[in-house]
């Protein structure tokens, strides 16, 4: 669904609301998936969908509805339940007026016809290559290719209105031997960019390189974490960055806005824009989104806001607002680590013995406030000896301080985006010292 | 009957396409929350999604569309795009994986509901957790408080081309309060019930019997309380779990890694596989003697409770570990058929617009004999562990960390003092075979999870796995907080 559509969907709500304020959040989902084990694909699924929300304000009282049912009598229905909903609420005074908007432009190359248009075929002769590489290198691979667009639209009674159209692709694999297994994977919006053959070699070349592994004890490690487990360890640090979190006193940064906390090399950002990663120039409240720099050089410089904690801490609203209702607060979800000068060949060479690690899994937060999180090695875990990769180790399971790590790292030079289920960054590959592993696993 | 005018429309569509086979399933999917957040309400919302998901087989292969375009000419191309898929699955793959289901019912079943949620007006629901959120700040050092409502319906409508059509409404319940405690530069949480809330199928009756404000004013009071209380010691002891912690066990170490797609590599690259291959099946001494666990999908209260899966299998109940020995998996069609055993009805999809597949169900550690207090009597030196806070464990589910909101020694038989962090690890097989007690049918209860994660794209399924609290021998504790 085009944007012209969705904004009129949301003039049309706005049109007929009696509410003090009302906003509404417009979403169109087109996305499909093939996803395949042992050279078979086990499924291959394609999903769409349009959902509108609205967010009634009456007498500063708030009430949300949401439905997928887009005819007219039903988007009478959605205002009405909202504001229904709003009437019985208590009410609210803290509750700030809803944000004006301002003028946003996407950023380059966030959408692809070619990729918001793929189709089965493609994506079946991506995975077929895919499995080439796998039967080639007498390993079995379980993955998947992904594409699809995304348009959202977010307007409200006080002149927001903006529309945002993104697509994305995606490949990732896992390729197995007998006794250990190797991970790649590659994140753009333009599915012609997934180089699925190099992705598929390089995730069967780790899952050879690694036969055999060996036990090595658990202590304090220097780890060298490529993108993919930087990433996801980063994302534990990311709602330490929001305004509701630091007002609290559950975030590490609490209060101490101005100190060196983390190591002089690390700058850290937030940046919807970057180039890796292009996404939505404005928030689920319609603010444009600002590029904010969170930590500069070690010092931590700022947090991330919405409307509502942008009034109560007297902040500039940086544009951070998740869709409402939210419990959450504001979160930073565009993540940027400004990367070093060594290439990852040069960060291992200078190694004298460590662990290279391809990817993590199942990270938890142990204790929130000291930012200590647990969690796994798993599918490519190297052993470094003298500046080499010296094959691979049965995986460990770690208990580290993410600022800890911070203060004592060195990031290579290339940028790569990675991303979970719940976030999306733009990292280097980083070298920690004083890693800390508690134990180890059977494979 | 609109949607079975549609499904008709599509399964001669499927017939005359040549397709293997197909089914259909509508779905009526309504969700309400309402959260009290330090005094305000954070969230009020109602969402509603009607939409139907189709699974189209050809040539051994699966393709699964989804749309809420509820018109001939949308289902149609939903048809069109389902058996496009199927065709795009069957041309890549090495080996056909998937073969049509050959049981078809006609039934209907709805959830056993006392009161119906629809009943109580948002102004009573408001109250109720205005008034438990309230309770919770019992001091200046609590900095949040949270008390929250979910309630959930979903009418479903599957139909197939082998003759199968059921009819299913499932109404789910639930609730729970924490509160969040900061000073001394330290941060305690504590939750009720469990450390998640309670979570039923069910009405009303779920949430009012909670009892979320009775006991908002001690949970606030632990929470402080645990600023201020000693570290639990590292080391070996000798561990209680309380009921919700057993059961979040049971999730992470036997519901996951007895998932059968796991097992054969279906979730591979994202969720792991399993150690419980299919060489242990009926071979692996898993846990202890007095450790069963049971698939149970009649279960009343519980989270997966229902007629028939969603690809259309009848539930039932079935064993995975049987007095310590492994038995049997969680299965789906394609994937019993794959192992000469038939499904045990454990495939769902989080909405219509999900695809179906195998799901923790209701999977439940039965209860022993041992009464509450009587876990306690032989131990000199232990800790017992309360309401989940961190969880973490291996893609093939063997090496495991959990921590828990809160703990109290164990000296020579008696809870003493509280403990703060407390936090324990092991490897699966030789934590459950050091389980030596479990707790009696009096403290036994079907603990719901509402956020269980699979799949991609990701699913977000809702299970229980009842339990009573249970001894454990010589378990490593205090881990991550060494030093």
């Amino acid at each position: 669904m085009k944007a012209e559509r969705r904004e009129a969907i949301a003039r049309r709500i706005l049109g007929r609301s009696p509410a003090d304020q009302c906003e509404v959040l417009v979403e169109y989902s087109n996305q499909a998936l093939t996803r395949f084990t042992h050279e078979n694909v086990h499924q291959n699924v394609a999903q769409t969908d349009v959902s509108v929300s609205v967010r009634a304000i009456v007498d500063g009282r708030t009430g949300v509805a949401r439905s997928n049912d887009i005819g007219d009598d039903a988007l009478n229905g959605t205002l009405e339940r909202a504001i229904a909903i709003a009437k019985l609420a208590p009410q609210d005074l803290a509750q700030p007026a809803l944000p004006v908007g301002g003028k946003t432009a996407p950023p380059d190359d966030a959408y692809d016809d070619a990729t918001a248009t793929a189709d089965a075929a493609l994506r079946a002769r991506l995975v077929g290559t895919m499995f080439d590489v796998a039967e080639g290198s007498a390993v079995w691979s379980a993955g998947y290719v992904s594409s699809g667009t995304d348009g959202i639209t977010v307007a409200n009674s006080n002149g927001a209105m903006a529309s945002f159209d993104g697509t994305q692709a995606r490949a990732n694999v896992k390729m197995s031997a007998a006794d250990a297994s190797g991970f790649a994977e590659g994140l753009s919006a333009r599915v012609a960019d997934l180089d699925v053959a190099s992705i598929a070699a390089t995730a069967a070349e780790k899952a050879l390189d690694t036969r055999a592994p060996r036990g090595v004890e658990p202590g304090a490690w220097t780890v060298i974490l490529e993108p993919a487990a930087f990433a996801e360890l980063l994302a534990y640090l990311s709602e330490h960055f929001s305004a509701q979190s630091f007002d609290e006193g559950s975030s590490f940064f609490s209060g101490r806005l101005g100190e060196s906390l983390l190591g002089t090399n690390v700058t850290i950002r937030d940046d919807y824009a970057h180039p890796s990663n292009p996404s939505m120039p404005f928030d689920y409240e319609g603010q444009p989104k600002a590029r904010v720099t969170l930590v500069e050089n070690g010092v931590v410089r700022s947090i991330v806001t919405d409307s509502y904690w942008a009034a109560k801490l007297k902040r500039e609203n940086t544009g951070h607002a998740l869709p409402a209702p939210n419990a959450d607060g504001p979160q930073a979800l565009n993540l940027v680590v400004e990367p070093g000068t060594a290439s990852r060949e040069e960060l291992i060479a200078r190694t004298p013995r460590g662990l290279l690690v391809s990817r993590f899994w199942y990270i938890r937060t142990v204790d929130g406030k000291q930012t200590i999180v647990t969690g796994m090695t798993r599918d490519g875990t190297y052993l470094i000896e003298n500046g080499k990769l010296a094959g691979g180790v049965r995986n460990l399971r770690f208990n580290q301080s993410i600022v800890e790590a911070l203060r004592h790292c060195e990031f290579s030079s290339e940028l790569r985006r990675s991303g979970g289920y719940s976030y999306s960054m733009v990292v280097p590959t980083v070298k920690i010292e004083g890693f800390t592993f508690t134990s180890t696993t059977e494979f | 009957m609109q949607f079975e005018d549609l499904a008709g429309r599509a399964l001669d569509d499927a017939v005359a396409r040549g397709c293997d086979y197909l089914d259909i399933r509508f779905d009526i999917g309504r969700a309400e929350r309402v959260e009290v957040r330090n005094g305000v309400v954070a969230s009020l919302a109602d969402a509603a999604s009607t939409g139907y998901g189709i699974r189209a087989l050809v040539d051994g292969a699966w393709g699964f569309s989804a749309a809420s375009d509820l018109t001939d000419r949308g289902v149609d191309d939903a048809v069109a795009r389902a058996i496009g898929l199927a065709r795009a699955s069957a041309s890549v793959s090495r080996t056909p994986l998937a073969a049509a289901p050959t049981i078809a019912y006609v039934d209907s079943f709805a959830t056993r509901v006392e009161r119906d949620p629809r009943d109580v007006s948002l102004g009573e629901r408001v109250a109720l957790l205005l008034e438990a959120e309230r309770a919770l700040h019992v001091g200046s050092a609590i900095a949040v408080g949270r008390a929250w409502i979910d309630l959930w319906q979903a009418d479903k409508y599957f139909y197939s081309t082998i003759g199968s059509k059921i009819e299913q409404r499932i109404v789910q319940s639930g609730g729970g309060i924490t509160a969040l405690a900061v000073g001394g530069g330290d941060v305690q949480e504590r939750s009720f019930p469990g450390d998640r809330g309670l979570y039923l199928s069910g009405g009303w009756e779920v949430v009012s019997g909670a009892r979320l404000a009775e006991n908002a004013a001690r949970i606030g009071e632990e929470a402080v309380a645990l600023l201020a209380a000693p570290q639990c010691p590292s080391g070996t002891r000798d561990v209680i779990l309380g009921g919700s912690q057993v059961s979040l066990q049971i999730h992470e170490s036997c519901g996951h890694p007895a998932e059968l797609d796991r097992v054969m590599g279906w979730e591979a690259n994202f969720s792991g596989t399993s150690f419980l291959e299919l060489a242990q099946l009926d071979r692996l001494r898993y846990g202890s003697n007095g450790v069963t666990i049971r698939i149970d999908n009649t279960l009343p209260g519980g989270m997966a409770t229902c007629g028939y899966d969603d690809e259309g299998t009848k539930s039932c109940a079935s064993d995975i570990i049987r007095e310590g020995l492994l038995v049997g998996y969680e299965m789906s069609n394609d994937t019993a058929r794959a192992i000469g055993r038939t499904s045990n009805a454990c495939v769902r999809a989080q909405s219509w617009e999900h695809v179906p597949m195998i799901r923790m169900c209701n999977l439940n550690l039965l209860p022993g004999n041992v009464p509450f207090e009587g876990l306690f009597e032989d131990i000199k030196d232990g800790v017992y562990m309360e309401s989940n806070r961190s969880w973490s464990i291996d893609d093939r589910r063997l090496n495991f960390q959990f921590g828990c909101q809160i703990g109290w020694e164990i000296k020579n038989g008696r809870r003493g003092r509280m403990l703060k962090n407390p936090t324990y690890a092991g490897m699966t097989p030789q934590f459950w075979n050091s389980c030596d007690a479990v707790g009696d049918a009096d403290s036994w209860f079907a603990w719901g999870t509402p956020n269980c994660g699979k799949g991609e794209p990701m699913q977000t399924g809702r299970t229980t796995q009842a339990a009573a609290p249970a001894r454990f021998r010589n378990v490593a504790v205090g881990v991550g907080y060494e030093g």
